[in-house]
């Protein structure tokens, strides 16, 4: 599976969690889990300390000859999207361009700004992707396979990057920083095939027609 | 000309017109007649509302449009599916996109390019709505909240009551005069649940009425006994953070010794329809703040209610008038503020009152079940009346300027016998069973067929596809196999006799580039049953039933039907201008529109203007 994690400065639990308006935000929070993140917001994509050397997720896919990417703005990222041609994509510092003066009252326009452009993006996307959105504190994380939904707590930010590789089926390296969520627990597969129920929806949909 | 209005009269049966006018009860068609003219009118090939009024708009024949049917398969699963409009999904992480299936280029489009404004109210096949200059309501094709064409719910406090077609029956019981239970909302397609919203009700006994509390808008409805109530506008929280919201009515049916109350289909909210249902989109919203709010779903008669004996004729021709009013109040704001341009309006309640109104003009009809009530046989003659006066009142917005055009897209007939059609395929050897199983095992979507060895299957209101290789997923026929299989069908079946009844019930069958051509001939079903007066296509046929015997009674309510050979079922057209032509047909009506609104006409469109 692909990972696209977007990294959004300036992103509070607060806002994020309940203004109705972001419509992309929430309905991703609907498709999978989201909460608030303990630990230094910076450390997002730290997976492992060894030694003198501190390994990123970027760094460990890359070593493993994965198509890695990394972006500052949302245009850029759409374009490789759209390519197809990618395993691990990242989006760093695009989040609230007023991120520093929180006062100012356009800071509620920077989230609506925020949703629209994560809308774009969300439309270049196939459905074998993972994808984690991390603010200030805070993250939402939906995958097709993930097991866990709803409000997931006392997530440490250093968790996210073994539970991405664990989604995505990578084995974990040694000395890794955070723990996985997922770690231990049977993860989803999709379903086919016509169920008996699908079967029941199916034709109350259609004879409501009157002429079946 | 300066404005063109049409007002559709969906269903209306030219036999009966012609009878009411030679009896002088229809004194504004009559009007018109004399205007301009009446003929009947050629419909389409199959002579269903979204085939007919698609070929109006676009001025093509099917095979230009691509609506064949109200339903369709689809060819990976030989599931039907509805052919009138899909959602796309480009991936799971977005909204579902709905795209209309109706494709060509409808005359309001032309106009549009040509600055030419319009107000089209209730037009079939127009979900999402055609983006145009002016003002546009889609009609049939427009879900309910459910995602379907509409499921009702009916609350009872008898147990071991069973569900019926497309309807939801939840078992309430009464403590103290009370009843907490719940509306029935959207499906959630990851827990495959319900969502809900809470009502409670307080029943009045003395007052014969109850009160519906909840959080929606009114938060205190009152239903009287027998009677339509006003709408509930209810809100479904459909995720932690979004919410969906619809509206739906009731009807009251009984207090005690139990508890039994009707609940409409949920349907979409004037203010915040949860997909487009209108052009420009605000438009639906400013319509309820005018009018009122009105029914959103494309089906608005509750036919199920009454075919489901859920409630009785009276309120069925009750709902009718409800949903018919509504209507001409929709016509008549429109018409108050209409300067120039095209004007369309659709009543549809001529075609779902005669569907279950029909069987009481019969009184040898099966699913009158030998009881006669003559009350009703009039029902249908009165409505066409009160559909005369509305088009007096919309004539009153006619001058000299104005093309004014009154029309059905086809009539009805009887709907006494129904033909098996797989069952049928299945005795001739074009479809195939797996072993041991039978004919009336399996129930519908073709459950117990063995594609490996079928050539031939029917869906839909008459339409049959072959099993063709490299089409559908299991497909045996190679392309030169398919003519000998489809020769064999339509001599199998023209003039099939129902042996019972000693009658001829199918007239013939059409190979499909007999009656359509154009870009979307491929998609359109292989052959089309062409029924004989008083026949149909059976219950079981349109979802992949194949049912025991050849033919069976019908004994439904819904007793009427026009799906049968199309020159049995023409529709009618009025003009308020002379013409000449003595065969008019449905594709005319795009140029002869634009034309007289000095706009050159498609060039797709196949016929000509008919005031030329």
């Amino acid at each position: 599976m692909k990972i696209l994690v977007l990294n959004l400065p300036g992103v509070e639990p607060k806002t994020l969690f309940s203004d109705e308006r972001l419509e992309n935000l929430h309905r991703l929070m609907d498709m999978g889990c989201y909460g608030e993140l303990k630990g230094d917001a910076s450390a997002w994509n730290v997976l492992a300390r060894q030694e003198n050397h501190t390994l990123t997720l970027l760094e460990f896919l890359g070593q493993a000859d994965k198509h890695c990417a990394s972006f500052e703005n949302f245009s850029a990222l759409q374009s490789k999207l759209e390519s197809q041609d990618w395993d691990y994509c990242q989006l760093i510092d695009a989040g609230l361009k007023n991120a520093t003066s929180r006062a100012d009252s356009g800071i509620a326009d920077e989230y609506l700004r925020l949703d629209r452009e994560l809308g774009e993006v969300l439309q270049h996307l196939s459905d074998d992707t993972i994808i984690a959105a991390i603010g200030d504190g805070c993250f939402v994380l939906v995958s097709s396979n993930n097991p866990i939904s709803g409000e997931h707590k006392d997530g440490a930010i250093v968790d996210v990057a073994p539970t991405l590789l664990e989604l995505a089926g990578y084995p974990l390296p040694s000395a890794v920083e955070g723990k996985s969520w997922v770690a231990g627990m049977e993860l989803k597969n999709a379903s086919s095939g016509l169920t008996s129920e699908e079967e029941e929806i199916l034709r109350e949909r259609l004879s409501g027609l009157g002429y079946i | 000309m300066k404005r063109v209005i049409v007002i559709g009269l969906d269903g209306f049966e030219p036999k009966i017109v012609e009878g009411l006018l030679a009896r002088g009860e229809l004194p504004n068609l009559a009007k018109l007649c004399e205007q301009g003219g009446y003929r009947r009118l050629k419909t389409t090939h199959s002579a269903q509302t979204p085939v007919a009024w698609s070929t109006f708009s676009t001025g093509t024949n099917p095979g230009g449009h691509g609506i064949f049917d109200f339903l369709t398969r689809d060819t990976k699963t030989y599931l039907p599916i509805m052919a009138l409009s899909r959602y796309e999904q480009k991936n799971a992480f977005v909204l579902p996109k709905v795209v209309n299936m109706r494709r060509g280029t409808p005359f309001w489009n032309l106009l549009s390019a040509r600055d030419v404004q319009s107000t089209i109210i209730r037009v079939p096949c127009a979900y999402p709505p055609d983006q145009i200059k002016g003002r546009m309501l889609s009609g049939v094709g427009v879900p309910d909240l459910r995602g379907g064409f509409g499921t009702p719910t009916f609350y009872s406090s008898r147990t071991g009551l069973s569900s019926e077609q497309s309807e939801k029956v939840l078992t309430v019981s009464v403590k103290d005069g009370k009843v907490a239970t719940h509306i029935v909302g959207p499906r959630d397609p990851k827990t495959k649940s319900d969502h809900k919203f809470d009502i409670n009700i307080q029943i009045d006994k003395p007052g014969n009425k109850i009160i519906i509390q909840s959080q929606g808008q009114p938060e205190k409805l009152e239903v009287q006994l027998g009677k339509w109530s006003k709408w509930l506008k209810v809100k479904f929280k459909v995720g932690m953070m979004q919410s969906v919201s619809g509206i739906v009515r009731f009807n009251l049916r009984q207090i005690e010794p139990e508890f039994e109350l009707y609940a409409s289909p949920v349907n979409f909210d004037t203010e915040e329809p949860l997909f487009p249902i209108s052009s420009p989109q605000e438009y639906a919203h400013d319509l309820a703040m005018k009018i009122g709010r009105y029914y959103t779903a494309g089906m608005a008669e509750d036919h199920d209610g009454l075919n489901n004996e859920r409630f009785d004729e009276s309120s069925y021709l009750d709902q009718c008038r409800l949903v018919l009013r509504e209507r001409r109040k929709m016509m008549e704001f429109e018409l108050g503020r209409f300067e120039s341009g095209f004007f369309f309006c659709l009543f549809d309640t001529p075609d779902r009152l005669a569907h279950m109104f029909w069987r009481f003009t019969e009184p040898d009809h099966p699913a009158n079940r030998g009881v006669q009530q003559p009350e009703f046989a009039q029902v249908i003659e009165e409505h066409y009346r009160e559909c005369d006066a509305i088009v007096g009142e919309a004539m009153k917005h006619a001058d000299e300027d104005t093309l004014f055009i009154v029309l059905s897209d086809h009539g009805m007939n009887s709907f006494q016998r129904g033909l098996n059609l797989n069952t049928w395929l299945y005795e001739n050897g074009f479809l195939a069973l797996k072993a041991n199983s039978q004919p009336g095992e399996g129930g519908d979507f073709f459950q117990n067929v063995d594609w490996n060895q079928t050539k031939a299957y029917a869906l839909g209101l008459g339409c049959i596809f072959l099993n063709m290789a490299g089409r559908e997923s299991n497909g045996i026929l190679k392309a030169e196999e398919a003519e000998p299989v489809r020769e064999g069908i339509v001599s199998g079946l023209t003039g099939l006799v129902d042996s019972d009844r000693g009658q001829v019930a199918v007239r013939s069958v059409a190979r499909r580039e007999q009656v359509y051509r154009g870009p979307y001939l491929s998609e359109a079903p292989d052959l089309l049953v062409n029924f004989s007066e008083g026949y149909r296509v059976s219950w079981g046929t349109p979802l992949g039933g194949v049912p025991r015997g050849l033919f069976e009674d019908n004994l439904k309510k819904w007793g009427g039907d026009h799906v049968i050979d199309p020159e049995l079922v023409p529709g009618v057209l009025f003009m308020n201008k002379a013409f000449r032509e003595e065969s008019p047909s449905l594709v005319d009506l795009a140029p002869t529109i634009l034309n007289a609104l000095g706009v050159p006409k498609g060039a797709e469109m196949e016929g000509k203007d008919l005031l030329s």
